[in-house]
């Protein structure tokens, strides 16, 4: 167990650094850069000193050498929209936001779904059945910036219920700064397609160990409906709700950039778009490496969290045969 | 119902008793797909998108730059010229959306295509000869699994600036790996078939014993792969365009159309509305027409 998630790690590091160097060279591979002068010319003198103060006047793999070492100190540069701030500080601030879109969502999606998921397998093939089989389905295939902008569009524009945009920014608040009523409409948007998938997936696995052997010898040796659901149905259900579970949050963690572009909430993936239109190396740089340590890390978990919940799994190369 | 796949069948007399009509796989896919009701309809979607892309020069009342600065943000049937109304520089929203489809079809056959033409040879090398090349092309498909191809595809973009080819080219960069995964399994397995071995025991060169046993038998799940990425590759661009990373100006394109409607959604609800019924309208269509085609050709997945 050790070796396999020493194995792992070793692994993702490598792919960290693969990471690192293609986004480094393609950014670097284009001409022009942020200071190429477009938005106004540079007396030669100033434009060489502030190359030289940003490094980019070296070759480009001194530059990439010289970026990664003060990476793994975690000092991640200077963002050249907002000079007066450091890319760590920015990330931190906007990804806050993420964070809390992102919990939310999971919040909801995974209570919704697993709810709506057992239901459906309890009374199967009902018209509740239908009707949530029909919403995943939409959940799944409508892309979550069309259905918030329907949102918008009832909830906001032809009834005046909840507000357009913001996050903490724009209507009342429960506690504080938090729960407040323009989260209602992001969080739900987003959590549609996630909880659809959750549900699916619960359903067609409660579905399947209904009918298993134990689950009729337990009811058989006389075991209360109650038990028979919590003990044996829903904890052998319970390992394609985690892969569901590890495919979902590194998304949701990091992120949707359409929900934060069309609700104008400042978090890390709308920030993200304005990096790459503005071409901050830094700020890009940053935010690709966050993204593949954090898809890399829950990858590793849910491997080992398959473990945990099933004995019956093991891991490493000698299972696989 | 049964012969709703139009094939003739002999009359009921000379069908022996016990022996049924020899039926080929294609004509058996064929039947389970129009059995198949959502199946059905996502073929009539996709039909209609197809006649409206192909034929959007004849079937849009307006070309889709024609500006008319006198009608800048008209509501629907305020103009019966211009039935789904105006956009914000005056142009015929109704044509507009009909050119749309043509946009979305285009970046999703040309991804998709492009995505076989690097994928299958990539995958297959890699599942035929193992070794050192699958080495390299795994490692390859690992790391660019590593992170949202979304992501991949806006670095690509803010790299080689927007447009219609930059969007493709973006895009298929990050699409061929499902497809060069999917081939490389297949022909993992069926290489150590019998077929296989047997055409390799007569002296088939290698090149033919890939081209004439294994791709043809790799062909069915990377055709259901193909279908299933085509509202992936439309999604990808009309989000694209939404963020404002996709298409320019005056090129047509739904994403970017509820991208700009964000902004004036408050009072020209049109320009939000029928764009986004576009979209969905569209992934509803190619994912149950996708989904029919899985169900109908493998029809032990799946329930």
């Amino acid at each position: 167990m050790t070796r396999y998630i020493l194995e792992r790690f070793a692994s993702l590091i490598l792919v960290l650094f693969a990471v690192s160097i293609i986004v480094f060279t393609l950014m670097h591979s284009v001409p022009g850069g942020p200071f190429d002068e477009s938005k106004g010319r540079l007396p030669p003198a100033a434009k060489e000193n502030i190359l030289r103060k940003y490094g980019l006047d070296k070759p480009v793999w001194q530059q990439y050498l010289n970026y990664m070492s003060h990476a793994l100190r975690f000092d991640f540069g200077i963002p050249y929209q907002q000079p007066q701030t450091t890319v760590a500080k920015l990330i931190g601030k906007t990804w806050a936001v993420t964070v809390q879109v992102g919990l939310m969502t999971i919040l909801v999606a995974f209570s919704l779904g697993i709810f709506a998921g057992m239901y459906a397998a309890y009374h199967q093939n009902s018209w509740i059945d239908n009707v949530v089989t029909f919403t995943a389905t939409l959940g799944v295939t409508v892309p979550n910036f069309v259905v918030a902008m329907w949102f918008i569009l009832f909830f906001a524009v032809a009834r005046q219920w909840l507000p357009m945009g913001g996050w903490s920014s724009s209507g009342q608040c429960l506690i504080g700064n938090y729960l407040c009523t323009d989260w209602i409409l992001p969080v739900i948007a987003y959590a549609l397609a996630p909880m659809a998938i959750v549900a699916r997936y619960t359903r067609a696995s409660i579905v399947d160990v209904k009918r298993a052997d134990y689950v009729r010898t337990a009811r058989a040796k006389g075991v209360s409906e109650r038990v028979v659901m919590r003990r044996h149905v829903f904890r052998n259900a319970q390992i394609p709700m985690v892969t569901a579970l590890g495919t979902e949050i590194p998304n949701l963690i990091t992120g949707s950039i359409f929900i934060e572009s069309i609700f104008r909430i400042n978090g890390l993936g709308k920030f993200f778009v304005t990096s790459t239109l503005n071409r901050d190396y830094p700020m890009i740089m940053a935010t690709f490496l966050l993204v593949a340590l954090l898809w890399g890390i829950t990858y590793m978990l849910t491997d080992i969290a398959y473990t945990w919940i099933d004995p019956r799994v093991r891991l490493g190369s000698k299972g696989e045969g | 119902m049964a012969d709703a796949a139009g094939s003739p069948s002999p009359p009921e007399a000379l069908v022996l008793e016990g022996i049924s009509e020899s039926r080929t796989f294609w004509q058996d896919a064929r039947r389970r797909f129009f059995r198949n009701r959502l199946a059905v309809l996502g073929l009539v979607i996709v039909s209609f998108l197809v006649i409206l892309a192909v034929f959007a020069d004849l079937l849009a009342p307006f070309p889709y730059d024609f500006v008319r600065f006198d009608r800048v943000l008209k509501l629907p049937f305020v103009f019966p010229e211009n039935p789904l109304g105006t956009d914000e520089v005056g142009r015929d929203y109704l044509s507009r959306l009909i050119y749309g489809a043509r946009t979305s079809l285009i970046v999703a056959f040309s991804v998709q295509g492009i995505a076989l033409l690097i994928g299958m040879p990539l995958g297959a090398l890699a599942g035929y000869f193992g070794g050192r090349v699958d080495f390299v092309i795994t490692r390859i498909i690992d790391i660019m699994t590593a992170f949202p191809s979304l992501l991949f595809a806006i670095l690509i973009i803010s790299v080689l600036g927007g447009g219609l080819r930059t969007i493709i080219v973006a895009l298929s960069l990050t699409s061929w790996i499902i497809i060069a995964r999917l081939t490389r399994s297949q022909v993992l397995t069926l290489r150590e078939q019998d077929f296989t071995v047997a055409a390799r025991a007569l002296g088939a060169p290698e090149w033919r014993i890939m081209m004439r046993h294994l791709l043809p038998n790799a062909l069915t799940p990377i055709l259901v792969a193909v279908s299933l990425g085509i509202p992936t590759a439309i999604f990808a661009e009309a989000g694209l365009s939404f963020l404002g990373l996709g298409v320019n100006d005056p090129i047509a394109s739904w994403g970017k159309m509820v991208g700009v409607s964000n902004a004036y959604v408050r009072v020209y609800w049109h320009l939000a509305l029928f764009p986004t019924l576009a979209i969905a309208l569209t992934m509803l269509g190619f994912s149950f027409l996708g989904d029919g085609i899985r169900d109908a050709l493998d029809p032990k997945q799946e329930r």
